[in-house]
């Protein structure tokens, strides 16, 4: 029974899988602006995609439960795993199986799947470290299950899970036919807990893309070109201890970065009735320009030492918690990776939107939990509504053909 | 469960279709070749012109030059086994193929409409290494008459045993001892249930025995809700015996006429292999979400009921299946993995979060499998001099 299920996640569609990976190089031959792009961005590497890379237009954020039976079925859904997001972000033609089933590939993206831009994130939960695949003693020591915050509505049905996935490209087709096609070979293995889909809107009229707020969001983000900064910030750091912690991070996560996903409904009604000044000193910047309330040009660094009590960027503003840009805070900054929102309508006829916050870092504790712990009781609080999210391990990237998601913490 | 053809087989008997071409119907006219290189399927060869085969995934355009509709198949010369399909490509149209092959021989097999005969065209040998389709021996609509023989004897046993138990839910009914009609309720509903793969031939009277309140617009109260959802729903909201007196007279008589009209129908043979995922599909989408409750939450026991019926099929089929299908090992696990999870079930809201993902998953993983049983049973002509 074992064997042929495992035969099923990796076979039984593995025509696919098989004509898919061979695909690639003769589609890219065909296509020189495919081939830049999968250029850009390799499959193999030491890091994921999807975490330094620039945001795409659109994204879906899903957690999984994994339902598979023992250690070897949860090996095999992170081979399968590697092996669709392999094909999909190589692109090529999904290779057919004839009148033995039914069409590999379900079509949306045409006879010839474009990889172009698609990137796949994977990422495991605390929850998969219980007592199910003997795997308690491999749990990152800072890898927990996400609290309830002072300001948060946290609802169980949109919280934690044992792993994530996010697939972002820049159309919305892209997305789909890859959820569907990971969907479609994982199910037996694991089931979605929760999703959530995300665009990233365009510069309004330039720079930083703005949340439904209307506000510019993101401006502040560490520079991802900086391997120094981001061995300092974003990528786990084996043998250290993070901040609070005993524990040493175990080796396998050599290459990975914690994640937070935080679901944020944004009572955009109420936010459209609060006068420009007020909206501007909840947040420090101007709306217009993105600018810190003391400068003139979102990339500005707002002086807070000249403005030690707050009269121009008030102490209480979002900008000046969550950063105060101290050299004693310098090492809480996180690599922030959000988009919008937007979904139907709630009981009193209001819209449901606001932010999936998703954000990278080397030590929940010493980043995320600080800056929310900063963040406590902002005035802003009165106009969001977190209801969702958890925290994540994005896992050590695929480093060649033979790697796979996850290897290094299942052998 | 009410859908009543899911869909149509998608394959004509060839009898049928040389019928349908020596008759008066007119033929449509050629569309003007285009010039793309192509291989010919048609009148001016089978197999020949480009591009050539290889090894690997490939789009293989097959264009019909000649006045009348052409099945394609690709096919392994030795065995007659079917790799890849075109059916039905129009007179002056071309039509991609789109496979994997791995090594081996293969040559292309043109049916033209009308009176000539079949051409195997020319064998092409690949060599090389690396894994692609596999070739199916077709199964005609004649290897399904058995396994069809075989189900509608199940079916007919079935269908005296859901008269039984019906009988016995309209006297407990008509006795006005409403708790035993809800104990009889049950198992009359899953004898109707282990019916499964027959729908296509109940017609009319799905509908009327075990219809759900969709299309209705008056919902749980419309006239035209019958059947044991509308029986379960007076039972378990209270409805006076005397007032649900009717509506158990009704499902007994429409149980006793479909068991008379039964033998008078013909499961079309073609819907067999349809139905191997079907029943579970309907399963997936009305049982397992609970959508069919109408108050019994025995939900679960209709899917144990549904999976019998796929069951039956997936052994009446499995000689054909044996030898064509290597996943058949994981359809069997698939099947005992979800017995497994349904036994001692019934109702899909006491199951724990984790319990529910894991049925699903299960039955997903399973849908999956039993999808091919259709596309490799589905009924095909055979090439000539193949074996089987």
């Amino acid at each position: 029974m074992m064997t042929d299920r495992r035969s099923f996640l990796r076979g039984a569609l593995a025509a696919g899988v098989a004509g898919a990976v061979a695909g690639p190089s003769a589609a890219g031959a065909a296509s020189p602006a495919r081939a830049t792009e999968a250029a850009t961005r390799p499959f193999h590497g030491e890091h994921q995609a999807g975490i330094l890379e620039r945001t795409r237009r659109r994204t879906v954020v899903v957690s999984f439960d994994a339902t598979a039976a023992g250690r070897s079925e949860l090996t095999e859904l992170f081979r399968t795993l590697t092996d669709r997001a392999r094909a999909l972000t190589g692109g090529g033609a999904p290779g057919d199986t004839g009148i033995a089933a039914p069409p590999a590939d379900s079509g949306v993206l045409g006879p010839d799947v474009p990889g172009a831009g698609l990137l796949v994130t994977v990422g495991v939960g605390a929850s998969l470290f219980d007592d199910r695949y003997g795997l308690a003693g491999r749990r990152p020591p800072g890898l927990t299950q996400m609290p309830m915050f002072p300001n948060d509505a946290l609802e169980s049905a949109w919280c934690h899970g044992d792993l994530s996935l996010q697939l972002s490209a820049d159309d919305d087709d892209t997305v789909v036919h890859a959820l569907r096609d990971v969907a479609r070979h994982t199910r037996g293995a694991m089931q979605v807990r929760w999703r959530m889909n995300g665009f990233s809107s365009p510069p309004r009229p330039s720079g930083t893309p703005r949340n439904l707020m209307g506000f510019k969001d993101g401006i502040s983000n560490p520079d991802v070109a900086d391997p120094r900064a981001m061995s300092r910030l974003v990528w786990a750091a084996p043998g250290t201890t993070g901040k609070g912690r005993n524990a040493p991070e175990p080796a396998w996560t050599a290459g990975g970065s914690y994640l937070v996903i935080r679901l944020i409904r944004m009572l955009v009604e109420f936010w459209d009735r609060v006068g420009l000044d007020e909206q501007e000193q909840m947040f420090g910047r101007s709306r217009d320009t993105g600018a810190p309330l003391d400068g003139n040009h979102e990339l500005d660094e707002p002086r807070y030492a000249a403005d030690p009590i707050g009269k121009v960027i008030p102490l209480t503003s979002h900008i000046r918690l969550s950063n105060p840009r101290t050299p004693q805070t310098a090492d809480s900054r996180i690599l922030r990776r959000g988009f919008n929102y937007d979904r139907g309508v709630d009981a009193v006829g209001d819209l449901d939107m606001g932010l999936i916050f998703t954000c990278y870092q080397q030590d929940v504790a010493r980043q995320f939990e600080t800056v929310q712990h900063r963040l406590k009781d902002e005035p802003l609080t009165d106009y969001i509504r977190p209801f969702g999210g958890g925290y994540f391990f994005a896992l050590p990237g695929v480093r060649d053909s033979t790697d796979f998601f996850a290897r290094a913490l299942l052998s | 469960m009410t859908k009543v053809s899911m869909r149509a087989p998608a394959v004509v008997a060839g009898a049928a279709l040389l019928l349908v071409a020596a008759g008066d119907l007119a033929r449509p006219a050629p569309r003007a070749s285009s010039a793309a290189p192509a291989i010919e399927a048609g009148a001016s060869g089978c197999g020949t012109g480009r591009p050539p085969l290889r090894l690997g995934p490939q789009a293989l355009p097959m264009r019909n030059d000649g006045d009348t509709a052409a099945d394609v198949t690709l096919i392994d010369p030795a065995t007659g086994g079917v790799y890849a399909e075109a059916e039905g490509v129009g007179p002056g149209t071309t039509r991609t193929l789109r496979i994997t092959l791995g090594p081996g021989a293969y040559a292309f097999h043109c049916v033209q409409d009308g009176p000539g005969d079949p051409v195997t065209g020319p064998v092409t040998r690949i060599t090389g290494s690396g894994r692609g389709a596999a070739a199916i021996v077709p199964v005609s609509e004649n290897d399904l008459y058995a396994p069809t023989r075989s189900y509608q004897a199940y079916v007919a046993a079935g269908l005296d045993r859901l008269v039984e138990r019906t009988d016995a839910l309209r006297s407990a009914v008509d006795d006005g001892d409403l708790d035993a009609a809800r104990a009889a309720w049950t198992p009359a509903h899953l004898a109707y249930e282990r019916l499964g793969a027959a729908y296509g031939t109940f017609g009319d009277f799905d509908g009327s025995i075990d219809g759900r309140t969709e299309g209705l617009p008056g919902g749980v109260h419309d006239p035209g809700f019958t059947g044991f959802h509308r029986v379960e729903y007076g039972l378990w909201h209270g409805e006076s015996a005397s007032s649900l007196a009717r509506v158990t007279d009704r499902l007994a008589r429409d149980v006793r006429a479909l068991r008379s009209d039964f033998p008078n129908e013909r499961i079309d043979p073609a819907d067999l292999p349809l139905r191997a995922h079907e029943i579970l599909e309907n399963t997936l989408q009305f049982q397992l979400t609970g959508e069919a409750d109408q108050g019994s939450g025995t939900t679960l026991r209709t899917s144990e009921a549904n999976l019998e019926g796929t069951r039956e099929l997936v052994d009446v089929l499995r000689p054909l299946l044996r030898p064509r299908y290597p996943g058949l090992a994981g359809v069997d696990a698939g099947m005992d993995r979800m017995a497994a999870l349904l036994r001692g079930r019934s109702s899909v809201d006491r199951l724990s979060q984790a319990d529910r993902e894991r049925l699903n998953g299960t039955v997903g993983e399973l849908l999956e499998r039993l999808a091919s049983i259709a596309t490799i049973c589905a009924p095909r002509r055979r090439s000539q001099g193949s074996g089987g």
